[in-house]
């Protein structure tokens, strides 16, 4: 049964974003399919060279980066929000795919979680 | 069609700060007295302040902590807090006081604090999982 993780909100700015984070990993850490899906202003999770060293916050762009290798499936990014924030693959992190139809996402897994 | 399902709720709101907690209660009840059942309730993120036995709203206005616990109690419903968003809250029970040395304990019975694993295996398990969250 897979599990899609929905990132609506920048990151920093609350900690929903990185509990969402730490639930599509523990999903995967029990061997349980999950995805992660960016969309929104949520898509600046996926921007490279994040600094927020200087507002007492860890970069979660690591964390982002171990997901593949801890087992999550995707890192999926809405096109049009990604357009908007001015996001590209130059300096998006590696290992995202771009999707058109977020709606088609959604209905293509079983759970949909919304980062509260 | 099943006439009964298994439910897991997480609760991702805090008491009075957002309505999650009072929703998923008035949900809870109306399911079991629909006959569905209800596996357990998960407290993520700022849902842990329901499982604050110190919380204390003035007298006349209601207490959903302990309207909580009191629903699991004659439910048999188990409620985990998870442990990583209760640690930072300062949600801690007894055996978390002793393991970082604090001065007091204030997990309200019959919570529990456990990690992420109970949120999966609800996920596994229930036919239903329900969120509800506070703003954003």
């Amino acid at each position: 049964m897979s599990t899609l993780i929905v990132v609506d909100q920048a990151p920093y700015g609350s900690w929903a974003g990185r509990e969402a984070l730490d639930m599509t990993l523990s999903l995967a850490a029990f061997d349980q399919p999950a995805a992660l899906l960016f969309t929104g202003a949520g898509v600046n999770w996926l921007r490279k060279h994040q600094a927020p060293e200087d507002i007492g916050q860890k970069s979660v762009e690591k964390n982002l980066a171990a997901a593949p290798i801890f087992g999550v499936e995707e890192i999926l990014a809405d096109a049009t929000a990604c357009q908007r924030y001015g996001l590209t693959e130059d300096n998006m992190i590696a290992g995202t795919s771009m999707v058109t139809d977020t709606s088609a996402t959604l209905n293509s897994h079983q759970q949909v979680v919304f980062a509260g | 069609m099943p006439t009964s399902l298994t439910y897991t709720l997480v609760i991702t709101g805090a008491p009075w700060t957002s309505q999650a907690p009072q929703t998923a209660l008035a949900f809870a009840r109306e399911l079991v007295s629909a006959g569905h059942q209800v596996d357990r309730v998960f407290l993520y993120g700022d849902g842990i302040h329901l499982a604050s036995a110190l919380s204390t709203p003035p007298s006349d206005e209601r207490h959903w902590p302990r309207e909580w616990s009191e629903f699991l109690a004659e439910n048999g419903v188990p409620a985990v807090a998870c442990i990583a968003s209760a640690l930072r809250r300062g949600l801690v029970d007894e055996a978390e006081q002793a393991r970082y040395e604090l001065t007091g304990s204030n997990l309200r019975p019959p919570f529990e604090i456990a990690g992420l694993g109970e949120w999966v295996e609800g996920n596994m398990k229930s036919d239903r999982v329900i969120y509800f969250h506070g703003s954003v």
